[in-house]
Protein backbone atom coordinates (compact mmCIF):
# COMPACT_ATOMS: atom_id res chain seq x y z
CA UNK A 1 0.00 0.00 0.00
CA UNK A 2 1.59 3.31 -1.05
CA UNK A 3 -0.10 5.47 1.60
CA UNK A 4 1.47 3.47 4.48
CA UNK A 5 4.64 2.97 2.59
CA UNK A 6 5.13 6.87 2.39
CA UNK A 7 3.70 7.60 5.58
CA UNK A 8 6.45 5.19 7.36
CA UNK A 9 9.05 7.12 4.99
CA UNK A 10 7.29 10.46 6.25
CA UNK A 11 7.94 9.63 9.96
CA UNK A 12 11.47 8.17 8.86
CA UNK A 13 12.18 11.55 7.61
CA UNK A 14 10.71 13.52 10.65
CA UNK A 15 12.92 11.54 12.96
CA UNK A 16 16.18 13.01 10.93
CA UNK A 17 14.76 16.18 10.69
CA UNK A 18 14.87 16.18 14.43
CA UNK A 19 11.05 17.48 13.99
CA UNK A 20 9.18 16.15 17.08
CA UNK A 21 6.01 17.91 16.44
CA UNK A 22 5.56 16.11 13.09
CA UNK A 23 7.04 12.76 14.20
CA UNK A 24 4.14 13.21 17.11
CA UNK A 25 1.27 14.21 14.33
CA UNK A 26 2.28 11.40 12.03
CA UNK A 27 2.36 8.76 14.67
CA UNK A 28 -1.48 10.21 15.23
CA UNK A 29 -2.03 9.04 12.32
CA UNK A 30 -0.81 5.52 12.60
CA UNK A 31 -2.90 5.00 15.56
CA UNK A 32 -5.88 6.77 13.89
CA UNK A 33 -5.48 5.33 10.53
CA UNK A 34 -5.23 2.03 12.07
CA UNK A 35 -2.02 0.92 10.06
CA UNK A 36 0.51 -1.75 12.19
CA UNK A 37 2.04 0.04 14.95
CA UNK A 38 5.29 -2.55 14.85
CA UNK A 39 5.39 -1.64 11.18
CA UNK A 40 5.30 2.13 11.92
CA UNK A 41 8.20 1.38 14.78
CA UNK A 42 10.24 -0.79 12.27
CA UNK A 43 9.96 1.01 8.86
CA UNK A 44 8.88 4.57 10.16
CA UNK A 45 11.42 5.65 13.82
CA UNK A 46 13.81 2.70 13.89
CA UNK A 47 14.52 3.51 10.18
CA UNK A 48 14.94 7.15 10.77
CA UNK A 49 17.20 6.51 13.76
CA UNK A 50 19.04 4.71 11.79
CA UNK A 51 19.72 7.25 9.30
CA UNK A 52 20.34 9.79 12.06
CA UNK A 53 23.18 7.12 12.88
CA UNK A 54 24.70 6.95 9.83
CA UNK A 55 24.95 10.64 9.43
CA UNK A 56 26.57 10.78 13.25
CA UNK A 57 29.12 8.08 11.82
CA UNK A 58 29.84 10.67 8.54
CA UNK A 59 30.09 13.76 10.75
CA UNK A 60 27.51 14.95 8.99
CA UNK A 61 25.29 14.96 12.39
CA UNK A 62 26.96 15.22 15.91
CA UNK A 63 26.08 14.51 19.37
CA UNK A 64 23.29 17.66 19.61
CA UNK A 65 21.56 16.45 16.04
CA UNK A 66 21.63 12.70 17.66
CA UNK A 67 19.88 13.46 20.59
CA UNK A 68 17.17 15.49 19.42
CA UNK A 69 16.28 12.91 16.67
CA UNK A 70 16.34 10.27 19.54
CA UNK A 71 14.16 13.21 21.23
CA UNK A 72 11.66 12.91 18.04
CA UNK A 73 11.50 9.43 17.87
CA UNK A 74 11.34 8.56 21.50
CA UNK A 75 8.04 11.23 21.79
CA UNK A 76 6.48 9.12 18.37
CA UNK A 77 7.71 5.77 20.26
CA UNK A 78 5.77 6.79 23.22
CA UNK A 79 2.35 7.34 22.00
CA UNK A 80 2.63 3.92 19.70
CA UNK A 81 3.89 1.50 22.39
CA UNK A 82 0.95 1.18 24.13
CA UNK A 83 -0.71 -0.11 21.30
CA UNK A 84 1.53 -2.80 20.23
CA UNK A 85 0.33 -6.48 21.26
CA UNK A 86 2.53 -8.20 23.49
CA UNK A 87 3.76 -10.76 21.06
CA UNK A 88 4.97 -8.25 18.52
CA UNK A 89 8.35 -8.29 18.16
CA UNK A 90 9.56 -11.44 19.82
CA UNK A 91 11.91 -11.23 22.65
CA UNK A 92 14.51 -9.83 22.93
CA UNK A 93 18.01 -9.99 23.78
CA UNK A 94 18.87 -7.82 27.07
CA UNK A 95 21.97 -5.34 27.69
CA UNK A 96 22.56 -4.22 30.58
CA UNK A 97 24.30 -1.09 30.05
CA UNK A 98 26.10 2.09 32.41
CA UNK A 99 28.99 4.14 32.93
CA UNK A 100 31.77 2.48 35.21
CA UNK A 101 32.30 4.37 38.83
CA UNK A 102 34.22 6.89 39.29
CA UNK A 103 32.63 8.59 35.95
CA UNK A 104 29.43 10.39 35.05
CA UNK A 105 30.00 11.55 31.35
CA UNK A 106 26.89 9.75 30.47
CA UNK A 107 26.61 11.05 26.75
CA UNK A 108 28.57 7.98 25.19
CA UNK A 109 26.53 5.85 26.59
CA UNK A 110 22.91 7.56 26.28
CA UNK A 111 24.28 7.29 22.91
CA UNK A 112 24.58 3.88 22.53
CA UNK A 113 21.97 2.87 24.51
CA UNK A 114 19.45 4.83 21.68
CA UNK A 115 20.68 3.31 19.09
CA UNK A 116 21.12 -0.24 20.56
CA UNK A 117 17.35 0.11 21.22
CA UNK A 118 16.88 1.28 18.25
CA UNK A 119 18.57 -1.99 16.61
CA UNK A 120 16.21 -4.11 18.41
CA UNK A 121 17.95 -4.97 21.62
CA UNK A 122 16.20 -4.31 24.97
CA UNK A 123 18.30 -2.08 27.17
CA UNK A 124 18.50 -1.92 31.10
CA UNK A 125 20.30 1.12 32.33
CA UNK A 126 21.87 1.37 35.73
CA UNK A 127 22.70 5.13 34.43
CA UNK A 128 26.79 6.47 35.42
CA UNK A 129 28.80 6.03 38.56
CA UNK A 130 28.05 2.55 38.76
CA UNK A 131 30.22 -0.45 40.55
CA UNK A 132 30.89 -3.06 38.41
CA UNK A 133 29.44 -5.79 41.06
CA UNK A 134 26.23 -3.75 40.18
CA UNK A 135 26.26 -4.59 36.42
CA UNK A 136 27.24 -8.33 37.28
CA UNK A 137 24.43 -8.41 39.51
CA UNK A 138 21.81 -6.75 37.15
CA UNK A 139 22.78 -8.76 34.41
CA UNK A 140 22.08 -12.19 36.77
CA UNK A 141 18.92 -11.48 37.72
CA UNK A 142 17.54 -10.64 34.28
CA UNK A 143 19.31 -12.92 32.62
CA UNK A 144 21.12 -10.54 30.40
CA UNK A 145 23.01 -11.13 27.33
CA UNK A 146 25.47 -8.63 26.83
CA UNK A 147 26.90 -6.40 29.45
CA UNK A 148 27.74 -2.92 27.85
CA UNK A 149 30.47 -0.73 29.97
CA UNK A 150 31.37 3.18 29.33
CA UNK A 151 33.91 5.38 30.43
CA UNK A 152 35.55 8.81 29.23
CA UNK A 153 37.84 8.84 31.61
CA UNK A 154 41.24 6.97 32.07
CA UNK A 155 41.29 6.58 35.72
CA UNK A 156 38.33 4.65 35.65
CA UNK A 157 39.62 1.76 33.07
CA UNK A 158 39.88 -0.92 35.67
CA UNK A 159 36.74 -1.19 36.95
CA UNK A 160 35.63 -2.19 33.53
CA UNK A 161 38.47 -5.07 33.87
CA UNK A 162 37.00 -5.63 37.44
CA UNK A 163 33.46 -6.41 36.22
CA UNK A 164 34.75 -9.28 33.68
CA UNK A 165 36.53 -11.15 37.22
CA UNK A 166 33.42 -10.66 39.04
CA UNK A 167 31.47 -12.46 35.89
CA UNK A 168 34.15 -15.35 35.91
CA UNK A 169 34.08 -15.04 39.64
CA UNK A 170 29.91 -15.76 39.43
CA UNK A 171 30.56 -18.49 37.05
CA UNK A 172 28.06 -16.04 34.10
CA UNK A 173 31.20 -15.46 32.11
CA UNK A 174 29.81 -18.16 29.46
CA UNK A 175 26.26 -16.60 29.19
CA UNK A 176 26.80 -12.94 29.09
CA UNK A 177 28.99 -10.79 26.54
CA UNK A 178 30.75 -7.76 27.66
CA UNK A 179 31.43 -5.28 25.11
CA UNK A 180 33.36 -1.63 26.42
CA UNK A 181 33.81 1.72 24.77
CA UNK A 182 34.31 5.30 25.64
CA UNK A 183 37.17 8.00 24.94
CA UNK A 184 40.43 5.87 25.78
CA UNK A 185 39.04 2.64 25.24
CA UNK A 186 41.10 0.89 22.54
CA UNK A 187 40.54 -2.69 21.09
CA UNK A 188 43.83 -3.08 22.77
CA UNK A 189 42.55 -2.37 26.09
CA UNK A 190 39.34 -4.66 25.49
CA UNK A 191 41.39 -7.62 24.92
CA UNK A 192 43.43 -7.31 27.36
CA UNK A 193 40.46 -7.33 30.14
CA UNK A 194 39.04 -10.00 28.13
CA UNK A 195 36.11 -7.76 26.97
CA UNK A 196 34.41 -9.49 23.71
CA UNK A 197 34.09 -6.82 21.70
CA UNK A 198 34.61 -2.82 21.13
CA UNK A 199 32.90 -0.27 19.81
CA UNK A 200 34.72 2.88 18.39
CA UNK A 201 31.59 4.67 18.79
CA UNK A 202 27.74 4.56 19.18
CA UNK A 203 26.80 3.16 15.32
CA UNK A 204 29.10 0.42 15.85
CA UNK A 205 27.79 -0.96 18.96
CA UNK A 206 25.33 -2.24 17.23
CA UNK A 207 27.07 -4.21 14.94
CA UNK A 208 29.40 -5.49 17.65
CA UNK A 209 26.10 -6.38 19.95
CA UNK A 210 24.66 -8.39 16.80
CA UNK A 211 27.88 -10.25 15.75
CA UNK A 212 28.36 -11.00 19.25
CA UNK A 213 24.60 -12.75 19.45
CA UNK A 214 25.21 -13.97 16.47
CA UNK A 215 28.10 -16.12 17.83
CA UNK A 216 31.08 -13.75 16.71
CA UNK A 217 34.22 -12.86 18.46
CA UNK A 218 33.26 -9.24 17.08
CA UNK A 219 35.15 -6.53 17.10
CA UNK A 220 33.82 -3.93 14.63
CA UNK A 221 34.74 -0.57 14.09
CA UNK B 1 71.77 12.92 29.38
CA UNK B 2 71.28 16.11 30.57
CA UNK B 3 69.60 19.24 29.31
CA UNK B 4 71.84 22.26 28.77
CA UNK B 5 69.35 24.81 28.92
CA UNK B 6 66.74 25.89 31.52
CA UNK B 7 62.56 25.77 30.38
CA UNK B 8 62.97 29.70 30.03
CA UNK B 9 65.94 29.59 28.12
CA UNK B 10 65.04 26.71 25.95
CA UNK B 11 61.55 28.18 25.24
CA UNK B 12 62.80 32.21 24.89
CA UNK B 13 65.61 31.30 21.98
CA UNK B 14 63.14 28.94 20.24
CA UNK B 15 60.76 31.29 20.31
CA UNK B 16 63.56 33.70 18.60
CA UNK B 17 64.35 31.30 16.40
CA UNK B 18 67.81 30.78 18.13
CA UNK B 19 69.70 27.65 19.19
CA UNK B 20 68.29 25.06 21.32
CA UNK B 21 69.64 21.70 22.84
CA UNK B 22 66.36 19.91 22.14
CA UNK B 23 62.99 20.45 21.46
CA UNK B 24 60.43 22.18 24.35
CA UNK B 25 58.77 18.75 25.69
CA UNK B 26 55.35 18.86 28.17
CA UNK B 27 53.93 15.38 29.25
CA UNK B 28 51.07 17.36 30.82
CA UNK B 29 51.25 15.87 34.30
CA UNK B 30 48.25 16.26 36.42
CA UNK B 31 47.19 14.39 38.80
CA UNK B 32 50.13 11.82 38.73
CA UNK B 33 51.72 14.63 40.39
CA UNK B 34 49.82 13.72 44.23
CA UNK B 35 51.97 10.15 43.10
CA UNK B 36 55.77 12.00 43.22
CA UNK B 37 55.60 13.49 46.47
CA UNK B 38 53.33 10.07 47.81
CA UNK B 39 49.92 12.10 48.77
CA UNK B 40 46.41 10.92 47.85
CA UNK B 41 44.82 12.74 45.21
CA UNK B 42 42.02 14.33 46.97
CA UNK B 43 44.56 16.15 49.27
CA UNK B 44 46.01 18.38 46.41
CA UNK B 45 42.21 19.77 45.54
CA UNK B 46 41.77 22.58 48.08
CA UNK B 47 45.43 22.78 49.24
CA UNK B 48 47.70 24.94 47.67
CA UNK B 49 50.82 24.37 49.29
CA UNK B 50 50.40 20.58 48.72
CA UNK B 51 49.27 21.30 45.23
CA UNK B 52 52.36 23.58 44.57
CA UNK B 53 54.41 20.79 46.60
CA UNK B 54 53.24 17.77 43.99
CA UNK B 55 53.56 19.93 40.77
CA UNK B 56 57.00 21.64 41.52
CA UNK B 57 58.36 18.15 42.63
CA UNK B 58 56.65 16.51 39.43
CA UNK B 59 58.61 19.39 37.51
CA UNK B 60 62.05 18.95 39.51
CA UNK B 61 61.62 14.86 39.24
CA UNK B 62 61.29 14.84 35.23
CA UNK B 63 62.36 18.55 34.37
CA UNK B 64 59.74 18.84 31.74
CA UNK B 65 59.31 22.62 30.04
CA UNK B 66 56.15 24.14 31.53
CA UNK B 67 54.19 23.78 35.22
CA UNK B 68 50.37 23.43 35.15
CA UNK B 69 48.65 23.99 38.24
CA UNK B 70 45.57 21.80 37.37
CA UNK B 71 43.52 18.89 39.67
CA UNK B 72 40.42 18.84 37.37
CA UNK B 73 38.22 20.45 34.63
CA UNK B 74 35.43 21.35 37.10
CA UNK B 75 37.11 23.87 40.03
CA UNK B 76 35.57 27.27 38.25
CA UNK B 77 31.64 25.23 38.13
CA UNK B 78 32.06 24.18 41.51
CA UNK B 79 33.25 27.48 42.37
CA UNK B 80 29.78 28.58 40.80
CA UNK B 81 27.93 26.26 42.44
CA UNK B 82 28.11 22.63 40.44
CA UNK B 83 28.80 19.57 43.29
CA UNK B 84 31.66 17.33 42.57
CA UNK B 85 32.05 14.27 43.83
CA UNK B 86 35.66 14.05 45.13
CA UNK B 87 36.99 10.10 45.40
CA UNK B 88 39.98 9.66 48.36
CA UNK B 89 42.59 8.91 45.63
CA UNK B 90 41.18 9.21 41.80
CA UNK B 91 40.21 12.78 39.89
CA UNK B 92 37.53 14.50 41.20
CA UNK B 93 34.45 14.45 38.76
CA UNK B 94 31.75 16.13 38.24
CA UNK B 95 28.25 15.12 40.34
CA UNK B 96 25.51 17.28 39.23
CA UNK B 97 25.55 20.91 37.10
CA UNK B 98 24.96 24.04 39.38
CA UNK B 99 20.99 24.28 37.71
CA UNK B 100 18.71 21.60 37.19
CA UNK B 101 17.12 23.99 33.81
CA UNK B 102 17.43 26.95 32.22
CA UNK B 103 15.04 28.64 34.53
CA UNK B 104 17.48 28.71 36.93
CA UNK B 105 20.04 30.99 34.96
CA UNK B 106 19.20 34.24 37.26
CA UNK B 107 20.83 32.36 40.32
CA UNK B 108 24.43 32.03 38.99
CA UNK B 109 26.57 34.34 39.43
CA UNK B 110 30.40 34.55 38.28
CA UNK B 111 32.99 33.08 40.39
CA UNK B 112 34.71 35.32 42.57
CA UNK B 113 38.57 33.75 42.83
CA UNK B 114 39.34 35.19 46.17
CA UNK B 115 36.71 32.90 48.14
CA UNK B 116 34.91 30.90 45.82
CA UNK B 117 35.59 26.77 46.00
CA UNK B 118 39.07 25.79 45.52
CA UNK B 119 40.25 28.45 43.39
CA UNK B 120 42.02 30.38 46.38
CA UNK B 121 43.97 27.15 47.04
CA UNK B 122 45.07 27.15 43.36
CA UNK B 123 45.60 30.47 42.68
CA UNK B 124 48.41 29.53 45.79
CA UNK B 125 49.39 26.88 44.51
CA UNK B 126 50.07 29.31 41.31
CA UNK B 127 51.73 31.33 43.59
CA UNK B 128 53.84 29.63 45.12
CA UNK B 129 54.78 27.67 42.15
CA UNK B 130 56.38 30.61 40.35
CA UNK B 131 58.08 31.96 43.64
CA UNK B 132 59.88 28.70 43.72
CA UNK B 133 60.42 27.88 40.18
CA UNK B 134 59.14 30.43 37.85
CA UNK B 135 62.66 32.01 37.24
CA UNK B 136 63.58 29.06 35.55
CA UNK B 137 60.56 27.28 34.25
CA UNK B 138 56.88 28.83 32.78
CA UNK B 139 54.15 28.44 35.80
CA UNK B 140 50.64 28.06 33.95
CA UNK B 141 47.12 27.33 35.27
CA UNK B 142 44.49 25.68 33.94
CA UNK B 143 41.40 27.79 33.08
CA UNK B 144 38.29 26.00 31.47
CA UNK B 145 37.11 27.56 28.59
CA UNK B 146 33.25 29.28 28.41
CA UNK B 147 31.38 26.53 26.46
CA UNK B 148 33.07 23.76 28.27
CA UNK B 149 32.44 25.64 31.83
CA UNK B 150 29.04 26.41 30.41
CA UNK B 151 28.18 22.86 30.17
CA UNK B 152 28.83 22.03 33.39
CA UNK B 153 26.80 24.59 34.47
CA UNK B 154 23.74 22.69 33.02
CA UNK B 155 24.79 19.46 32.01
CA UNK B 156 26.55 18.90 29.11
CA UNK B 157 23.28 16.57 27.42
CA UNK B 158 21.31 19.43 28.49
CA UNK B 159 23.51 21.98 26.78
CA UNK B 160 23.84 20.48 23.34
CA UNK B 161 19.97 19.99 23.20
CA UNK B 162 19.90 23.74 23.75
CA UNK B 163 22.15 24.15 20.49
CA UNK B 164 19.32 22.91 18.56
CA UNK B 165 16.13 24.32 20.87
CA UNK B 166 16.94 27.31 23.30
CA UNK B 167 20.31 28.67 21.46
CA UNK B 168 19.58 32.18 23.19
CA UNK B 169 19.95 30.20 26.61
CA UNK B 170 23.42 28.96 26.00
CA UNK B 171 24.99 33.17 24.99
CA UNK B 172 23.41 33.82 28.70
CA UNK B 173 25.61 30.73 30.02
CA UNK B 174 28.57 31.29 28.22
CA UNK B 175 28.11 35.18 28.73
CA UNK B 176 28.17 34.28 32.43
CA UNK B 177 31.32 31.92 32.43
CA UNK B 178 33.16 34.33 29.98
CA UNK B 179 33.20 36.41 33.13
CA UNK B 180 33.95 34.04 35.33
CA UNK B 181 37.03 33.07 33.30
CA UNK B 182 38.59 36.65 32.76
CA UNK B 183 38.43 37.11 36.78
CA UNK B 184 40.19 33.99 37.18
CA UNK B 185 42.58 34.92 34.50
CA UNK B 186 43.08 38.06 36.02
CA UNK B 187 44.04 36.43 39.78
CA UNK B 188 46.29 34.14 37.87
CA UNK B 189 48.17 36.37 36.02
CA UNK B 190 48.68 38.47 39.23
CA UNK B 191 49.83 35.04 41.30
CA UNK B 192 52.71 35.38 37.87
CA UNK B 193 51.83 32.72 35.89
CA UNK B 194 49.68 32.33 32.51
CA UNK B 195 46.01 30.75 32.30
CA UNK B 196 46.72 27.70 29.79
CA UNK B 197 43.19 27.25 27.76
CA UNK B 198 41.41 24.12 27.66
CA UNK B 199 37.77 23.47 26.21
CA UNK B 200 36.99 19.86 25.47
CA UNK B 201 33.49 20.74 24.63
CA UNK B 202 34.29 22.27 21.68
CA UNK B 203 35.32 19.25 20.13
CA UNK B 204 34.28 17.88 16.83
CA UNK B 205 33.79 14.79 18.74
CA UNK B 206 30.82 16.43 20.72
CA UNK B 207 29.84 19.54 18.54
CA UNK B 208 29.24 19.83 15.19
CA UNK B 209 32.13 22.59 13.45
CA UNK B 210 29.34 24.71 13.21
CA UNK B 211 28.11 24.58 16.72
CA UNK B 212 31.17 25.48 17.72
CA UNK B 213 31.57 28.69 15.42
CA UNK B 214 28.13 29.42 16.72
CA UNK B 215 28.35 28.46 20.31
CA UNK B 216 31.56 28.62 21.49
CA UNK B 217 34.22 30.01 19.30
CA UNK B 218 32.70 34.18 19.63
CA UNK B 219 33.11 33.42 23.34
CA UNK B 220 36.93 31.91 23.02
CA UNK B 221 37.94 34.83 21.07
CA UNK B 222 36.94 37.17 23.66
CA UNK B 223 38.94 35.36 26.07
CA UNK B 224 41.72 35.37 24.23
CA UNK B 225 41.72 38.74 23.02
CA UNK B 226 41.64 39.71 26.80
CA UNK B 227 44.67 37.53 27.47
CA UNK B 228 46.63 39.05 24.65
CA UNK B 229 45.68 42.35 26.12
CA UNK B 230 47.27 41.13 28.99
CA UNK B 231 50.38 40.18 27.38
CA UNK B 232 49.77 36.60 27.32
CA UNK B 233 50.48 34.11 24.76
CA UNK B 234 47.67 31.48 24.69
CA UNK B 235 47.80 27.96 24.60
CA UNK B 236 44.54 25.71 23.66
CA UNK B 237 43.48 22.58 23.76
CA UNK B 238 40.31 20.89 22.36
CA UNK B 239 40.29 17.27 22.90
CA UNK B 240 39.06 14.63 20.42
CA UNK B 241 38.58 15.57 16.45
CA UNK B 242 39.73 19.11 16.09
CA UNK B 243 40.85 18.70 12.25
CA UNK B 244 37.75 20.57 10.98
CA UNK B 245 37.94 23.72 13.19
CA UNK B 246 41.64 24.23 13.13
CA UNK B 247 41.41 27.32 11.05
CA UNK B 248 38.92 28.59 13.72
CA UNK B 249 41.23 28.23 16.19
CA UNK B 250 43.55 29.62 14.66
CA UNK B 251 40.58 33.04 14.37
CA UNK B 252 40.17 33.16 17.88
CA UNK B 253 43.65 34.19 18.00
CA UNK B 254 45.44 31.14 19.63
CA UNK B 255 49.49 31.36 19.66
CA UNK B 256 49.55 27.31 20.59
CA UNK B 257 47.18 24.85 19.61
CA UNK B 258 47.45 21.56 21.60
CA UNK B 259 46.08 18.48 19.94
CA UNK B 260 44.89 15.04 21.01
CA UNK B 261 45.94 12.02 20.01
CA UNK B 262 43.21 10.91 17.75
CA UNK B 263 44.56 13.84 15.46
CA UNK B 264 47.14 13.38 12.72
CA UNK B 265 50.75 15.66 13.36
CA UNK B 266 50.98 15.55 9.57
CA UNK B 267 47.93 17.11 8.48
CA UNK B 268 47.73 19.85 11.32
CA UNK B 269 51.56 20.58 10.36
CA UNK B 270 50.12 21.55 6.85
CA UNK B 271 46.92 22.94 7.63
CA UNK B 272 47.67 25.43 10.79
CA UNK B 273 51.64 24.85 10.97
CA UNK B 274 52.33 28.32 9.48
CA UNK B 275 50.29 30.07 11.32
CA UNK B 276 50.56 28.56 14.67
CA UNK B 277 52.57 26.49 17.09
CA UNK B 278 51.49 22.83 17.65
CA UNK B 279 51.48 20.60 20.62
CA UNK B 280 50.92 17.16 20.61
CA UNK B 281 50.41 14.43 20.90
CA UNK B 282 51.58 10.84 22.24
CA UNK B 283 48.29 8.83 23.30
CA UNK B 284 47.97 9.34 27.10
CA UNK B 285 46.37 5.82 28.22
CA UNK B 286 47.35 2.95 25.26
CA UNK B 287 50.88 3.98 25.16
CA UNK B 288 51.77 6.57 28.12
CA UNK B 289 49.30 4.45 30.56
CA UNK B 290 49.69 0.84 29.21
CA UNK B 291 52.81 1.08 27.13
CA UNK B 292 56.43 0.22 27.77
CA UNK B 293 59.11 2.58 27.93
CA UNK B 294 60.35 1.22 24.06
CA UNK B 295 56.79 1.90 22.91
CA UNK B 296 56.63 5.32 24.77
CA UNK B 297 60.09 6.21 22.53
CA UNK B 298 58.68 5.12 19.28
CA UNK B 299 55.65 7.07 19.67
CA UNK B 300 57.94 10.34 20.38
CA UNK B 301 60.10 9.84 18.02
CA UNK B 302 56.83 9.83 15.47
CA UNK B 303 55.61 12.63 16.59
CA UNK B 304 59.02 14.72 16.32
CA UNK B 305 59.17 12.90 12.93
CA UNK B 306 55.81 14.10 11.68
CA UNK B 307 56.13 17.65 13.39
CA UNK B 308 59.53 19.52 14.29
CA UNK B 309 60.26 21.46 10.75
CA UNK B 310 56.51 22.69 11.79
CA UNK B 311 57.40 26.50 10.82
CA UNK B 312 55.65 28.01 13.81
CA UNK B 313 57.27 25.43 15.83
CA UNK B 314 56.49 22.40 17.88
CA UNK B 315 55.95 21.19 21.06
CA UNK B 316 56.45 17.62 22.52
CA UNK B 317 53.34 16.63 24.52
CA UNK B 318 51.19 14.07 25.85
CA UNK B 319 47.50 14.20 23.69
CA UNK B 320 45.75 15.37 27.30
CA UNK B 321 46.22 14.93 30.96
CA UNK B 322 48.35 11.80 31.71
CA UNK B 323 46.11 9.26 33.65
CA UNK B 324 47.26 9.24 37.58
CA UNK B 325 48.98 6.11 37.44
CA UNK B 326 51.19 6.58 34.40
CA UNK B 327 54.21 4.74 35.02
CA UNK B 328 57.39 7.14 35.89
CA UNK B 329 59.45 4.94 33.43
CA UNK B 330 56.97 6.01 31.07
CA UNK B 331 57.08 10.08 31.83
CA UNK B 332 61.00 9.93 31.93
CA UNK B 333 61.29 7.61 28.22
CA UNK B 334 58.82 10.24 26.60
CA UNK B 335 61.95 13.14 27.82
CA UNK B 336 65.07 11.11 27.00
CA UNK B 337 63.43 10.23 23.37
CA UNK B 338 62.82 14.04 23.10
CA UNK B 339 66.57 14.59 24.98
CA UNK B 340 68.39 11.99 22.48
CA UNK B 341 67.11 13.55 19.24
CA UNK B 342 68.65 16.62 19.74
CA UNK B 343 67.95 19.35 17.80
CA UNK B 344 68.03 20.13 14.88
CA UNK B 345 67.03 16.52 14.06
CA UNK B 346 70.23 15.15 12.07
CA UNK B 347 69.17 13.61 8.86
CA UNK B 348 68.60 9.54 9.60
CA UNK B 349 68.39 10.09 13.40
CA UNK B 350 64.66 8.86 13.28
CA UNK B 351 64.60 6.90 10.46
CA UNK B 352 64.35 3.26 12.74
CA UNK B 353 61.11 3.07 13.16
CA UNK B 354 59.91 4.69 9.76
Amino acid sequence: MGDKKQLFQDMSDAVVAMDEERVVALARTVIESKVDVYEAIENGLSHGMERAGQLFEEEEYFVPELLVCSDAMYAGLDLLRPHLTQCEGGSKHKVVIGVIEGDTHDIGKNLVKIMLETGGFELHDLGRDVPAARFVQKAGEIDADIIAISTLMTTTMDGMAEVVKLLEKENLRDRVKVIVGGGPISQGFAARIGADGYAAHAGAAVNVARGLMNGDRAHAR
Amino acid sequence: MRDKMTPVERLDAYARGGAIDRLPFVPIVGNTAARVIGVKVSELRNNGHLLAEAQVGAYRLFGYDNIRIFTDLYVQAEAMGASVTVPDDETAYLDAPAIADISQIKHLRPADPACDGCLPEHIEATRIAVREVGSVVPVTTALTGPFTNASFLVGTENLVRLALKAPSAIDQLCELSLKASIDYADAIIEAGATPSLTDPMSSSTVMSPAGFREFSLPYLTRLIEYLHSREKKVTLHICGKTNRIWKDMVVAGADCISVDNKIDLVEACREVGSSVRLMGNVDPSDVMLLGTPGKVREAVQQCVRQAWQAPKGFIVASGCSLPTETPFENIHAMLDAVRESGFPIPEGRLQEAS
